[in-house]
């Protein structure tokens, strides 16, 4: 038997399959068709079958099922807890990346106003430095400096609500690597399933695109570590055991992925053993 | 194929992603898109009002506005949400196209869908481009044409293009297809190459 959308075909004989829209797709999702055995559908099938009379009804009435299906299949991908997380930890990168870039340019600006102005020996946070030079500009430059602080405080709110939805959407992740740090490996995965179906070894070097492809192509040194390296574990870490926190972090960051995307709650026997784990390499010395 | 001087162009509404026009046609860009870029080269196969078509890897519509302008019907697969909501709006706009999204690995997910084709069109940036034009020439009916857009960096960026295009050319061979012509996309897109091929006659 052969099973179309429009219903099914046996011994040249056909059944037409009865519904609205909805019922079709539900009906083309569940059919299982083998693919050894199978054979295209006819349109002229479909008019025997009186499912429609010519081919124009056939092509309208499939595209109008085929329209309402991908709408459904886009919302249903769309709702997933973690497309949301996905833009917001990816505008957070970019809002840092556009405060970074702009303040760059209103200090180069600021200087050229104020010749006796250095950087040097402050120790003046960035945000600081923005501050001073705002209230110290008038005209262009403060309206700059001033959307470049406005900028952080969005930028701060963003943060604290990305930290709190990776803590819903991943918690193993999040407890393991912090809200923050867990939203970007999903992001740069590509999603929570995907990340999940990373290997540890992956995980470990995601976010290390040029390096990994420059150690690939080249004979330079393969890179320890990606945007794990952000972690305090991996950077307070000793120089030479840095490569080996990673790896173990990463390797328990790949099975708390797993548990995020399958359970979806935190499991305190797992984080507590690879707490455990984790500290523990911390403190061996040596490679 | 209509060519307007040495512009390639197609008839159908226009303004779909804001393409030039020219004495009332869409403007078919090569450096946008390489179907027109392997026409641009001489190579591809005529484009005929009545031709079915499958169009696997189908993005946000802009080749496949282009294919429909020319064809009866083209069926678009394409996995991603992003891009698919792109291609709706086209389709709500152009009645013979039919979007469908699935994955192109797994052709069973939509077979209930597509009827037999005339083209087999694959521009799925995956390392197994072959193997997924394979799974797909089901839908083909003998004798039916297969264009294969071969990214050679997706498929594996260690390895030479010429190296990841010889590997993908025995690939089809030796599962029975017949090469027809093929080419390398540039000066139009880098790492890329054309390879039609035919499924014979059973």
């Amino acid at each position: 038997m052969q099973s179309y959308w429009f219903g099914d075909i046996e011994d040249r004989r056909c059944t037409m399959f009865a519904g609205d829209t909805d019922a079709i797709i539900d009906r083309v999702q569940s059919v299982v068709t083998r693919m050894d055995t199978y054979i295209p559908p006819d349109w002229e099938q479909a008019v025997l079958c009186g499912a429609c009379h010519d081919r124009q009804e056939y092509l309208a009435t499939l595209q109008t099922v085929c329209i309402v299906a991908a709408e459904r299949s886009i919302r249903e991908r769309y709702s997933k807890k973690d497309a949301e997380l996905l833009q917001m930890v990816r505008t957070l990168d970019e809002i840092d990346m556009v405060i970074n870039l702009l303040s760059e340019k209103a200090a180069e600006w600021y200087l050229i106003r104020h010749p006796s102005f250095s950087r040097k020996y402050r120790r003046t946070p960035s945000h600081a430095l923005v501050k001073t030079m705002h209230d110290k500009s008038k005209g262009a430059l403060g309206k700059v400096t001033g959307e470049i602080g406005q900028l952080g405080i969005t930028r701060t709110i963003l943060a604290k609500e990305v930290s709190g939805r990776a803590n819903d959407v991943m918690p193993n992740t999040s407890a393991l690597i912090g809200g923050l740090v867990a939203a970007r490996l999903m992001s740069h995965a590509g999603g929570l399933l995907p990340l999940s179906r990373l290997p540890a070894s992956a995980i470990q070097v995601l976010g290390a695109r040029t390096a990994l492809f420059s150690h690939l192509k080249t004979r330079s040194p393969c890179p320890k570590h990606g945007i794990i390296f952000q972690h305090r574990r991996v950077h307070n870490a000793p120089r030479d055991i840095r490569g080996k926190v990673a790896r173990v972090l990463a390797g328990k960051l790949a099975i708390a992925a797993r548990i995020d995307y399958f359970r979806g709650v935190a499991e305190p026997d797992f984080l507590d053993t690879a707490q455990r784990r984790i500290d523990a390499v911390g403190k061996e010395s040596g490679p | 194929m209509i060519w307007i001087g040495d512009v390639l162009v197609s008839q159908g509404e226009g303004a779909v992603y804001r393409e030039r026009m020219l004495d009332g046609a869409r403007v078919w860009d090569p450096y946008r898109s390489k179907l027109s870029a392997l026409y641009y080269l001489g190579k591809g196969i005529e484009l005929t009002p009545a031709m079915r078509v499958l169009y696997l890897g189908a993005a946000n519509g802009t080749t496949v506005s282009h294919v429909a302008d020319y064809v009866e019907v083209v069926y678009a697969v394409e996995f991603a949400p992003r891009p698919m909501q792109d291609l709706l709006e086209v389709c709500r706009r152009r009645r013979n196209i039919i979007p469908i999204m699935a994955d192109a690995a797994r052709p069973e997910q939509y077979a209930p869908l597509v009827e037999s084709v005339d083209l087999l069109y694959q521009d799925v940036a995956q390392p197994d481009q072959a193997a997924i034009v394979l799974r797909n020439s089901v839908f083909l009916k003998p004798g039916g044409i297969i264009i294969l857009m071969l990214k050679t960096r997706s498929v594996d960026v260690r390895k030479e293009p010429n190296e990841v295009f010889s590997d993908t050319l025995d690939l089809l061979t030796s599962a029975g297809l017949v090469m027809k012509e093929s080419e390398w996309l540039a000066p139009f897109h880098a790492d890329h190459a054309a390879i039609i091929c035919i499924k014979p006659e059973a």
